[in-house]
């Protein structure tokens, strides 16, 4: 029987995410994770993990499915949802910006900017807390796009290299916010299951206090 | 055209079968719980003036209940909490009545904003009770082996549940010390009620030493016994800090001397409702439960709204979550299916039929009428 259930973000996010937990104790051997199985557990079999989409570990872990997940802060921030988030994990670490073809003028010459992103909510209260009126057009994927296309004035989206960014006559108007991978916790579990999830915050700032001095 | 009549409103929904009888046996159990304290049932309005409870919750609070006005035009809301409203009665109602009194309730409220992904009812069913009029770590003691005989009665064992506690003044005077303002106390709180110990001790940089630092983010992180409050009396100095801590002593005390440690974590990191409460603040998780089942503490202003200030405490236990996870144990108690036989009686005439039925009834038994179309559908 597993302690803890962990929902580990798909993508981009996944293989830093095992590294982590693997410096700290957790493994997850190479034929688990082969099978392609949504639910494997370690080599301890202390935990099982759960792979899913990014923007469902809030949600498993709301719910307390998983008690545990990992998932980068862009998410949470999007998602509100109600979570513990004891761990930065330092991995996966990108921006929220805004970006458009037109940088320089975008924010003072229209009445009312279109928008284009996945972090509506996000997006939202950017402008919103500087009084600015937008239209929010959301989309799920290659919103990179939109600007070139004529869908919009600027998008908020994720950045990392800024290579995408570039390659689309993009250029960084603002940054939002820094993001990275969070350990989030379930607040009933963070009680209830006290012990593990102490154990395994333990483990894992640990191992990177330890990489740190490395 | 006419909305279709098969939705349901979001947020509502229906109780049938074995969760029905579940939520009728936890509200009976958790009554008769608070009957042998010796609390009073009392029902309160379903409709309120908005204002009262704008003054009873707090504005962030009260501003998630469904609202509409009078014939006269005054703000009436559907009733999102029931302690606002015994307050109100204590102050007025009970003004003159010995004290301390002692409430209890079983009410559904209303919310139309839900505070998180997981509590998504917007009706949901409290039961609950008050102690007012008393400041003693006694009364806290109180609520707290009144809420353990509860989740024990409903067959809730050793590590099936746990209770925190905490106290909201030792946040108060550590944020009282570092002379934050409310936006800063704000995000200092939202820190800690998020656990993040990174970020928490990068925003106390300015104010403390680094050695200080680590052991308050550590503090907020880790839930535990004795050990976590020996461990905040030696980070934490000012005096305010120092007072609660004294007081969670003084309960800790109780607690160990009827062996129920086993039940109960301090956890300094629980810092919700600190514009609510006063002092004392504790949560219950159920195991299987993603989100806590109740939670409560004291609230020593909350009368004083109604022009009579004095101590109280209470809590409440949501209805709805202990079903949820009452339903879905298969070894719980009250989900069983009663063993209920039951022949049905059938007699063509509809006058001995009603005397065979009220004869089975004087003796305490269980009928069930065969109606005669049933019959004819057979036929």
């Amino acid at each position: 029987m597993p302690e803890l259930t962990i929902a580990v973000a798909k993508g981009r996010l996944q293989d830093a995410a095992l590294a982590r937990l693997a410096c700290a104790g957790v493994i997850v051997s190479e034929a688990a994770l082969a099978s392609r199985r949504l639910a494997v557990a370690d080599e301890t079999g202390l935990f099982k993990f759960i792979f899913v989409k990014p923007a469902d570990v809030p949600v498993y872990v709301e719910h307390g499915i998983a008690d545990c997940g990992v998932v980068g802060r862009d998410v949470l921030l999007e998602s509100a949802a109600d979570l513990l988030q004891p761990l930065d994990l330092k991995i996966g670490r990108c921006r929220i910006v805004v970006a458009s073809p037109h940088a320089k003028t975008v924010m003072n010459n229209f009445g009312m900017l279109r928008v284009a992103t996945k972090y509506p909510r996000l997006a939202a209260e950017h402008f919103g807390a500087r009084g600015l009126p937008i239209e929010i057009i959301e989309l799920s994927g290659s919103v990179e796009l939109a600007p070139a296309l004529g869908l919009s004035d600027c998008i908020v989206d994720v950045v990392e290299t800024g290579r995408t960014l570039a390659e689309n006559n993009l250029s960084i108007v603002e940054v939002i916010c820094e993001s990275t991978g969070r350990l989030v916790v379930n607040r009933a579990s963070y009680q209830l299951k006290a012990k593990s999830v102490a154990n395994l915050i333990d483990a894992l700032s640990e191992s990177m206090s330890q990489e740190a001095k490395a | 055209m006419s909305e279709p009549l098969s939705n349901i409103p979001r947020g509502m929904r229906y109780y049938f079968g074995a969760e029905a009888r579940i939520r009728r046996v936890v509200e009976d159990t958790a009554m008769s719980v608070f009957d042998g304290w010796s609390y009073e049932e009392m029902t309160t309005p379903s409709v309120d003036y908005y204002a009262l409870f704008e003054q009873g919750m707090g504005r962030r609070q009260a501003e998630r209940a469904f609202r509409f006005t009078d014939t006269d035009g005054r703000l009436l809301a559907l009733r999102p909490d029931v302690t606002s409203s015994l307050a109100r009665a204590a102050a007025t109602l009970f003004a003159e009545r010995e004290r301390p009194l002692r409430l209890c309730y079983a009410a559904p409220v209303f919310r139309q904003k839900p505070q998180s992904h997981a509590e998504w009812r917007r009706e949901s069913r409290q039961i609950g009770c008050e102690l007012i009029g008393a400041a003693n770590t006694e009364a806290d003691m109180e609520m707290l082996a009144i809420a353990v005989e509860v989740l024990q009665r409903l067959g809730f064992g050793q590590n099936s549940y746990c209770i925190t506690l905490n106290d909201v003044e030792v946040f108060n005077g550590v944020a009282e010390g570092l002379a934050l303002d409310d936006s800063s106390r704000d995000q200092m709180r939202l820190l800690i009620d998020s656990r993040d110990a990174a970020d928490l001790q990068r925003f106390l940089a300015p104010y403390a030493a680094p050695d200080e630092r680590e052991g308050f983010a550590r503090l907020i992180q880790l839930s535990g016994k004795r050990e976590t409050l020996a461990e905040a009396r030696r980070l934490i100095t000012n005096p305010r800090s120092v007072a609660a801590l004294h007081r969670l002593e003084e309960l800790w005390r109780i607690i160990e001397a009827l062996s129920l440690t086993d039940y109960f974590e301090i956890d300094f990191g629980d810092v919700s409702g600190l514009d609510y409460y006063t002092g004392l603040t504790f949560k219950m998780y159920l195991s299987g439960a993603g989100a806590r089942v109740g939670g409560g503490g004291r609230y020593d202003q909350l009368t004083s709204n109604f022009g009579r200030p004095e101590p109280a405490v209470g809590f409440v236990f949501d209805l709805d979550a202990l079903t949820d996870v009452l339903a879905r144990s298969k070894n719980s108690t009250p989900a069983r299916e009663p063993e209920r036989t039951v022949v049905p009686i059938r007699n063509d005439d509809s006058t001995a039929i009603f005397f065979e039925a009220i004869g089975k009834r004087a003796r305490g038994e269980r009928l069930l009428i065969e109606s005669c179309e049933v019959k004819q559908c057979r036929n």
